[in-house]
Order: structure tokens, then C-alpha cells, then sequence
């Protein structure tokens, strides 16, 4: 019989096709946290979240912004002495806030993940003008006038398309999607 | 009910878990638990069962599917009920808000959404563990 999990075990299951990256691994060198471009944005460093979820500190882990703040870069996965996909933790992470409703009301992170990903579902393409609104609002009316000049001049240009672009063979990917996910008109 | 049922738990939720165990160790139904999907892939093997109550979200994303497809796939592992217990529509309903999860989306499946009721969790058991022990004498 498997005992019950601790919360570094839970973080670590939910990185399960990640094999041969254990967590408790880490030999805390700090080389994430000197690498990550936004971790001056973050609460806590990424070497301090590593540290935190092996010592279980499931509440502070789960209240600091470290893992929403994260931009994907995979620079501190890449680099890391301990090959741990550090990226990778971000994201199980997010999936355990996600899935346990654990995260504050105010974050961008998860409108905004919330946001891609129904835009992916819908057209397989993803959108700005639609991703847009999940963090617009965070802004002050300042910043939020500029976003509007850039996105605007960038449409001109033609960098942003003025309607949402679609892949071909959209049904191959929505049949793909419930083949996945088994959630919406059966297939 | 006598304590050589087998049931063997797939979920990674250590809080529900222990609800569910709780209501079937009650009910006197011998259950083991698996918290993620190669540990529980490894009990399957190792051990025969009688039901498998597996939940959809673990791992990566949905990796409950893989698993019951998976079992689908082997001709030994099929022969075992499962019952399909999650919070998918919760996790997930901004995907297809208001829309319902595949009735039969892999053959075999009972589903249950989170949270259950305790009496219908055992109603469901006993009725699955029923069906396949007519399907065995048959």
C-alpha cells in the first residue's frame, strides 16, 4: 500500500512524464535563480521554490507568485547542474493551483492561460486581440493607451491579422483535441 | 462484503483518496491506492483486481485517458471494471463550458464527477463488480 504522499511527491507525480528529473535532487546552487530574466518580479526565487517544495511548505509554495511569473524561457532548465526541468516544475506547479482553485482572484497567469488555451481549442491559432483583455485590465490607463497605439501600428503592418487566423484541417484538430480532452460533444 | 474484493485506487489527490478508501474499507472491500499512473500501471500488473476506479486528471493533463486506453489495449487488464471518477468538468469547464463529458468516451467506463456521494459510489461499485461477475459466469 502507497503511503500518502507528501507535497513534494504530489509536485513531483504531476510531472510523471518527466522521468529521471527528481525534485530533491537539487543541490540548491542557485544557478535558476541567477539565470531567470524575471526573477526580480518573483516573490520568491526559483532556487528558494525548489527549496520550499522539498520542505513541504505547501502553503507558502502555493501563495507566492514564483511559478506565474515564470516566462518559459527554459534557460534555468537548460542550465541546471541537477538536470531538473525546472520550467517543467513551474508547470506542475500551475496544474496543482489550477486544478486545486488554490490561486488569488487577481493574478494574469491563469485568465491569461485560461484565455490561450480557448483560443487554441477554437481555431488552433493563437490571437492577440483576444489573449489581450485577460491582462489589459491590470494595466493604469496610461500603459493601457500605449498597448493600444503599439497592438494598432502593429496591425497596420500587418504583424497582428486583423481577423483570427485559422489553421487548415481545423475539424483533424478538434477531433484530436476530444480525443484528449473527453469533455464537450462526443466525438 | 468479503475482504478478497480487490479494488486498487488510480488518483492523485491524497485528500480524496483517503475519503473514498475510507468508504470502502468501510464497506469491507479490500483497497489498495496508486498515486500516479506508472505506480498504479505497476500495481496493475503485479496484482489482479477486481475494479479500478482511476481519475482522469494526473500528471501532465489527462493522463487518466491514457491509462484506461491503455488497459483497454491488453487483453488481460480489460477484463477489469473500471469507474471513472473525476473533476474534469470542473478543472476544465472553460473549455467547453455547460457541455456534457463523453458518455461512453472508452468502452468499458462508469463515470462518476467529483464529489460523490458515498451511497452512490458503493451503489456504482457493487454494480460494476455484479456486471463483470455475470460476464465471468457467462
Amino acid at each position: 500500500m502507497a503511503l500518502k504522499p507528501s507535497f513534494s511527491t504530489e509536485i513531483s507525480n504531476l510531472l510523471y512524464a518527466a522521468h529521471g528529473s527528481p525534485i530533491n535532487s537539487c543541490i540548491q546552487c542557485g544557478t535558476c535563480s541567477g539565470t531567470c530574466p524575471v526573477a526580480n518580479y518573483m516573490d520568491q526565487s526559483p532556487r528558494r521554490l525548489i527549496g520550499m517544495i522539498n520542505a513541504d511548505l505547501k502553503d507558502d509554495v502555493i501563495d507566492c507568485n514564483t511559478y506565474w511569473f515564470c516566462a518559459s524561457c527554459y534557460h534555468c532548465t537548460v542550465r541546471c547542474p541537477a538536470d531538473i526541468d525546472i520550467a517543467g516544475v513551474m508547470y506542475a506547479v500551475k496544474r496543482y493551483s489550477i486544478w486545486h482553485k488554490t490561486y488569488g482572484e487577481d493574478l494574469v497567469g491563469p485568465q491569461f492561460s485560461e484565455a490561450f488555451v480557448k483560443t487554441i481549442v477554437r481555431s488552433g491559432r493563437s490571437y492577440e486581440p483576444l489573449l489581450a483583455p485577460s491582462y489589459m485590465t491590470h494595466f493604469g490607463p496610461k500603459e493601457f493607451f500605449q498597448e493600444v497605439v503599439t497592438a494598432s501600428k502593429m496591425m497596420l503592418k500587418g504583424r497582428i491579422p486583423v481577423l483570427p487566423p485559422r489553421i487548415k484541417r481545423l475539424d483533424n484538430f478538434k477531433n484530436m483535441i476530444r480525443k484528449i480532452i473527453p469533455l464537450g460533444e462526443s466525438s | 462484503m468479503s475482504k478478497d474484493v480487490q479494488l486498487l485506487i488510480i488518483d492523485d489527490d491524497p485528500d480524496f483518496v483517503e475519503g473514498i478508501q475510507s468508504i470502502l474499507t468501510k464497506a469491507g472491500y479490500a483497497v489498495d491506492v496508486a498515486y500516479n499512473p506508472k505506480e498504479g500501471f505497476k500495481a496493475l500488473k503485479s496484482k489482479k483486481y477486481d475494479l479500478l476506479l482511476l481519475d482522469i486528471m494526473m500528471g501532465r493533463g489527462a493522463e487518466g485517458v491514457m491509462v484506461a486506453r491503455k488497459i483497454n489495449k491488453d487483453p488481460v487488464l480489460r477484463e477489469i471494471p473500471v469507474l471513472i471518477i473525476t473533476g474534469i468538468r470542473e478543472q476544465m469547464a472553460f473549455l467547453f463550458p455547460g457541455q456534457p463529458i463523453h458518455p461512453r468516451f472508452l468502452p468499458t467506463d462508469e463515470l462518476l464527477e467529483k464529489p460523490v456521494e458515498p451511497d452512490f459510489l458503493l451503489e456504482k461499485v457493487n454494480h460494476l463488480l455484479e456486471l463483470a461477475k455475470e460476464k465471468k459466469s457467462n
